[in-house]
């Protein structure tokens, strides 16, 4: 039932690959390789079709056969990236390819040409200036084509780039909604659309053509916008809806969830795709980023190598192997890896970051706050890199100081628990216990990640005398550890039962005691003490012999506000 | 180093780039060593050179325009349209025929002279560039010059050059058609996209006199959005000018914008600690001391918007910090934050400010001591410290300011004596200071052709001299109502500046004054809920005259009752005494006038330990009116007499006429009970009289002319003079007509 329904959604299958094969060649006429590649991963991913269902080239028009020489003629220079010399070979061409690939030349020449003359500006007095002088041009010329009527779906699309590049979004986004309803089957413009819209307020206003594609779009807005669940959801319907060869949506569904921190799903997802696409270097620094989180050492040393052997001048290349330096504690080389990987891209939003971490572990703290701010300059919603700021601070000794920084985190990941334990780390320090509390329970209801911040708040409560809510903290928190599975290397189980230990000696429940007390012997640093309370409660039982039926009783008056579990809860964990 | 995602080749910190304009400086300088010039002539170039090789870049009709050699402006000229017309070659072949400042021994160019320096420079530079560089240079050069002369039809090129234009008509042609192209292409396109880059010295001029504007007059500035935008423009093409974002957070600050601040003050100081640092040392240098300031200018920016909880930590922070790594002037800073801090909070903090200035003196800090000194004199003289000891103070800081020319503090220091004056009553010393400090000329330099007259101790002084206006109704003299004076401080700092509340609160009491001064109570109460929400013991006091007046006792004493315990919490003796006198007042309405007379004495005794010469006399003027009606004139009278000359000297118009009016009444009744000498005792009453009716007719303050008209028809009938008295009893009649308000008694007030 499903599946029809999915199926009505997404039309035909077969529909779809048509509309793909088509599109591919269209934009493979055009130059614009990466749509190209994206419809053609899409393509390969359903089921080929029978020979007689091929769809037809599309026949050529008057013009098109006039300016074919032409056409064929610019389109091997642009190949070989003479973009001027293409574009004086079509400059009188009439047909609508030749005028895109006209444009198209100029636009890329002008930016071949500003990324070369970046290299020998004269200074700083040029600082900045240096842009794509046929920007503007290009704008003039379109815009007059604009309004009489005369762009199809590419040259709106080129037109639309050319107004995000001079720094005019507004316009932008009217011109690629535009350009998506001539022409919806072209991903360059709906990636380019997904680049200028900010928030969900914005990406509801818009109205978009009804295809199929869209919920490609919208997956992919959905994990822009940090919305995961939405994402993930979307992404299970495509693949359900027939899509589930395609590496652009097992690619994607990994990010989700290593933006979400799923670091299994995501590693398993990643897996998988390099089964799938051996050659893959796209995403591959968000495979090496969990493999360094998992301190997979052999893992990502194949992946690094295997990367180099592939492409050694790709910037996600050299992420991975800054990452797998950093991984070893070489953190120079990692940091020199991460310069390289934004000499190739200087806008490389992951390596700016990446490269004040391994600042911050070298302990050269003005640089590590250097990297970040540019981060930040890249993209402002960058939360690692505020984040990464208040750490600086933080090592700084400048609690207050970096709250802000940890605040900005906070605002954009409202559901992370690290910045969460991080503002309550600060305001502990800054002796701000109610603030504090505030932010570690916060922590532990969004879902802590680390398991610190039960921890840390039942600490508080017992700095601040107040043993019923540490005890309760402690109770969860153990729960927390045990039932999470694995060993984690910083829990501090003995901790929590040495203080509930103590904590029911005092409120006089022995039994719950020395069950405490004995878990306790199973930990070295906690033995002693966990036999000394031993020793007094078998003391204390002997003077007085009271029926275990009353222990309960002190317990049932104490009303604190917090939920209690009852202490027997314990015997169902095993360390 | 990499910036704006842009990948520089050079770092090693070459602060001199050949530019046209600079081309442009050498060509002219090339002329000047190569040709003979007259002397005068000589002279005159010699003072331009050091403005044009250290400004910022200029555009070449600005550059044509600067100089008023025009004998030379042929040759130069005629050098770089040799250059910008001809070909590459032409500008290679003239920096390789500049005189080379080691060969050049008898000229200018000589390489220890100025222009051998620069031309060194320049060369140097210009050597180090790569082909494609050189290329680039020449083309900016090209279009450096066509863009001034492509468009002779403006008219703003000087006249010379249309005398030479037979020999550039060619380029005219040749670049007007690209202008027209141009011209279509520029107009679709934002105006921030048309005005390109600062030059890196350009934007540190510009930055220089914002910055400076907006220290010393920020109406001069630009207007807070403009600025923004202007900052944005610069930072969109330099993101790491870190100047920039502290003119942005002082920007922000006046638009009173927390979150933009507090934003720009902490990027402003990531930045400075990139470029600050040479090593990781914790020292006096690097960037350990920029994180101590960070963290106390932090708590500076908390403490403007009232945060002080907030401020308290992040100056906590800063202490901390400076402690560790031993750096006592940022410490000394620190506490004098601390004792600001604690004063604003509104608690006692005279130790702390003892401490601080001990502190500063012997770490040789000047400035902080004498601002601790300051500070402790407006201690003291709230907590009622003896005058002449605070005299003393201020006189000593006086001479360490002048010692070194710290003229703000000088300014601060004028202001203050202003107000302890004013606080004593002495109006005419506090005159005088107030128009000292207004005619100093200030010690400041005066760059770019502001005085520094924005200061708080400016507005504090203005704002003193309006209300001293306003009393004396206005000083016809000087011509200069304290209208005016309003409006020049609407006009010096504007509502949203942070001085501006000052104006406004006495704006506000100076209109409350007149209103209840001519009996207009219903205008005068909107005005004590804006009195309110500036100062709240003040709105609270007020509002308590504004219910006495319209005979709603009962709250108005629960008012008084509530603000006497706040000031007595807060210490704020002066307000103290007048909820006092207002008390007192309320008790005559219910005839208690035996009951008034302790709170009266309590309140005069405060004064006199206060020094408050100006309650004194108020107080004295309440008791003898308590007197008079508890039936011992002479006593009233004899008091009185204690009182009349301060308050004639010093005190306001209104104050004036009532104690004129009260020493007339007071000399009537002893007349009364000796009827023997009564023709001459009314004879003075009578006059006593007139002088208040001319207080009283100044301010035009109908109720009580109506009681003065009232007694002055008794004495005239009682003297016998029918006439005079029945002008005044038609006089009252008039006024009686015109107010409608059925007369108070005339015994029940004062």
């Amino acid at each position: 039932m499903k599946m029809a329904a999915l199926c009505s959604e997404f039309g035909d299958l077969l529909q779809i690959k048509k509309q793909l094969i088509s599109v591919i060649s269209l934009c493979k006429e055009r130059g614009l390789l990466h749509s190209a590649k994206w419809a053609s991963e899409l393509a390969f991913a359903l089921d080929p079709l029978p020979k007689d269902e091929l769809p037809p080239t599309s026949p050529l028009t008057e013009e098109d056969a006039q300016d074919l020489d032409a056409l064929t003629l610019a389109k091997s220079y642009f190949d070989l990236k003479e973009y001027d010399r293409a574009a004086y070979f079509l400059k009188g061409c009439r047909s609508q390819k030749a005028y895109f690939l006209y444009m198209y030349s100029r636009y890329l020449s002008g930016e071949k040409k500003k990324d070369d003359e970046t290299v020998d500006s004269l200074g700083p007095l040029e600082k900045g200036q240096v842009r794509n002088e046929a920007l503007r041009e290009l704008r003039v010329e379109l815009s007059k084509k604009h309004t009489a009527g005369e762009l199809d779906g590419f040259t709106l699309y080129l037109y639309g780039v050319v107004l995000r590049k001079l720094d005019l979004p507004k316009e932008a986004v009217d011109v690629f909604v535009e350009g998506i309803h001539a022409l919806p089957l072209h991903w360059g413009a709906w990636l380019e659309l997904s680049n200028l819209v900010t928030n969900i307020e914005m990406l509801k206003s818009l109205s978009l053509p009804d295809c199929w594609i869209k919920d490609f779009f919208m997956a992919h807005m959905y994990t822009e916008l940090q919305m995961i669940k939405e994402a993930l959801q979307k992404y299970q319907n495509l693949i359900e809806a027939g899509f589930s060869k395609s590496t652009y949506i097992i690619s994607q569904i990994a990010v989700a969830y290593h933006n979400i921190r799923d670091i299994d799903q995501a590693l398993a997802l990643f897996n998988e795709l390099r089964e799938q696409d051996p050659y893959r270097i796209d995403n591959m620094d968000t495979f090496s980023n969990l493999l360094y989180v998992k301190s997979m050492k052999p893992e990502l040393s194949y992946l690094a190598h295997n990367l180099v052997e592939i492409d050694k001048y790709r910037v996600e290349t050299c992420c991975v192997i800054g990452n797998y330096y950093s991984l070893r504690s070489q953190h120079e080389k990692a940091a020199l890896y991460f310069q390289r990987a934004l000499k190739l891209n200087p806008r490389c939003l992951g390596a700016w970051t990446l490269m004040g971490h391994e600042y911050m572990e070298m302990k050269n703290t003005s640089a590590a706050i250097q990297a970040y701010r540019h981060a930040i300059e890249v993209n402002k919603r960058d939360y690692r890199a505020w984040y990464g700021l208040g750490q600086t601070y933080e090592i700084l000794k400048m609690p207050f100081y970096c709250l802000y920084y940890y605040r900005k985190a906070h605002q954009l990941r409202p559901n992370d628990s690290r910045m969460l334990v991080a503002l309550g780390e600060s305001y502990e320090k800054l002796s701000q216990q109610a603030e504090a509390k505030k932010c570690y329970w916060r922590a532990y209801s969004v879902g802590d990640v680390e398991k610190m911040a039960l921890l840390k708040l039942a600490k508080l409560h017992e700095q601040l005398n107040e043993s019923d809510d540490a005890a309760q903290c402690y109770m969860l928190y153990i729960q927390d550890i045990f039932s999470c599975g694995e060993q984690l290397e910083h829990a501090e189980v003995s901790t929590a039962l040495r203080y509930l230990g103590q904590y029911y000696f005092k409120n006089k429940l022995y039994d719950e005691a020395s069950l405490c007390a004995q878990r306790c012997c199973d930990y070295n640093d906690a033995r002693e003490e966990g036999k000394a309370l031993l020793r007094q409660i078998s003391q204390v039982r002997d003077q007085i012999e009271t029926p275990s039926a009353d222990l309960f009783a002190p317990l049932s008056n104490n009303n604190t506000p917090v939920r209690r579990v009852s202490p027997l809860n314990l015997i169902s964990f095993t360390p | 180093m990499m910036t704006n995602g842009v990948v520089h080749a050079n770092v090693f910190g070459i602060k001199d780039w050949v530019t046209p304009y600079k081309i442009s400086v050498l060509a002219l300088l090339y002329e000047m060593t190569a040709s003979k010039i007259t002397l005068p002539e000589r002279r005159r170039l010699n003072k331009l050179i050091l403005p044009l090789q250290q400004g910022p870049d200029l555009t070449l009709g600005q550059f044509l325009k600067t100089k008023s050699i025009l004998s030379h402006l042929i040759s130069f000229y005629h050098l770089l349209h040799e250059m910008a017309d001809g070909e590459l070659k032409d500008m290679e072949y003239f920096f390789s025929t500049l005189p080379t400042p080691f060969t050049a021994f008898d000229t200018e160019a000589y390489k220890t002279s100025v222009v051998g320096l620069f031309m060194r420079h320049m060369l140097l530079a210009y050597n180090k560039l790569s082909f494609s560089q050189v290329y680039k240079l020449y083309k900016s050069l090209q279009h450096y010059y066509h863009s001034h002369y492509a468009k002779p039809m403006d008219g703003q090129v000087p006249a010379l050059v249309a005398d030479d234009s037979e020999m550039d008509l060619t380029s005219i042609e040749d670049t007007v058609g690209d202008r027209v192209d141009k011209e279509e292409l520029d107009t679709p396109l934002h105006e921030s996209e048309l005005q390109g880059p600062l030059s890196q010295k350009q934007a540190e001029y510009f930055l220089a006199r914002q910055a400076y504007l907006l220290k010393n007059d920020e109406n001069k500035a630009l207007k807070p959005a403009a600025l923004q935008e202007e900052l944005n423009n610069m930072l969109k093409f330099n993101p790491d000018f870190a100047e920039a974002h502290y003119l942005n957070y002082l920007n922000s600050m006046r638009v009173q914008d927390i979150f933009l601040s507090a934003h720009s003050l902490l990027h402003y100081f990531d930045r400075l600690i990139l470029s600050g640092n040479d090593g990781k040392s914790n020292g006096d240098e690097g960037y350990g001391r920029s994180l101590r300031y960070a963290a106390l200018n932090l708590a500076s920016l908390h403490c403007r918007f009232g945060h002080y909880q907030q401020a308290d930590l992040a100056l906590q922070e800063a202490i901390r910090i400076a402690q560790e790594s031993n750096d006592h002037v940022c410490l000394q800073h620190c506490l004098s934050w601390l004792y600001t801090l604690e004063q604003m909070k509104g608690s006692d903090s005279t130790v702390l400010t003892e401490d601080s200035v001990k502190m500063a003196a012997h770490f040789c800090l000047p400035y902080l001591a004498s601002l601790g000194i300051q500070s402790l004199v407006q201690q003291g003289a709230t907590q009622g410290k003896t005058a002449h000891k605070l005299m003393d103070a201020l006189k000593d800081t006086d001479i360490l300011h002048w010692k070194h020319s710290l003229s703000e503090l000088i300014e601060i220091s004028l202001a203050q004596t202003t107000s302890i004056w004013r606080m004593y009553g002495k109006s005419t010393m506090s005159l005088q200071q107030a128009q000292l400090l207004l005619n100093m000329s200030s010690l400041e330099p005066v760059n770019f052709g502001v005085q520094q007259n924005n200061t708080e101790g400016f507005a504090v002084v203005l704002c003193h001299l309006a209300e001293l206006h306003a009393e004396q109704v206005c000083f016809r003299v000087l011509g200069c109502s304290s209208k005016q004076i309003i409006l020049h401080l609407k006009e010096q700092f504007p509502p949203h500046t942070q001085h501006a509340k000052l104006w406004m609160l006495c704006d506000l009491k100076i209109q409350f004054e007149r209103h209840m001064n001519e009996g207009k109570y219903h205008l005068a109460e909107p005005l004590v809920t804006a009195i309110a929400a500036l100062n709240q013991t003040e709105g609270l006091y007020r509002k308590a005259q504004v219910l006495k007046a319209l005979n709603r006792n009962t709250e108005a004493y629960h008012i008084l009752q509530q603000l006497q315990a706040r000031c007595e919490k807060a210490k704020c003796t002066e307000m103290v005494i007048r909820v006092m006198l207002s008390t007192a007042e309320l008790h005559w309405e219910s005839s208690g006038f035996s009951t008034a007379l302790p709170v009266l004495l309590q309140a005069l005794a405060l004064a006199r330990q206060h020094h408050l010469q100006s309650l004194a006399s108020e107080t004295i003027l309440h008791l003898a009116f308590t007197q008079l009606m508890l039936g011992v004139p002479e006593q009233a009278l004899n008091v009185l007499h204690e009182a009349i000359e301060p308050i004639l000297a010093h005190r306001a118009v209104m104050d004036k006429g009532r104690a004129m009016l009260l020493a007339a009444r007071c000399q009537m009744a002893v007349a009364g009970f000796k009827p023997n000498r009564q023709g001459q005792a009314a004879a003075s009453a009578l006059d006593t009289l007139n002088e208040a009716a001319a207080y009283f007719s100044q301010l035009n303050c109908k109720e009580r002319l109506r009681d003065v008209h009232y007694l002055q028809a008794q004495l005239h009938r009682s003297l016998g003079q029918i006439l005079e008295s029945n002008k005044s009893a038609m006089l009252f009649r008039l006024l009686d007509q015109e107010l409608q308000s059925p007369a108070p008694p005339v015994s029940m007030r004062l």
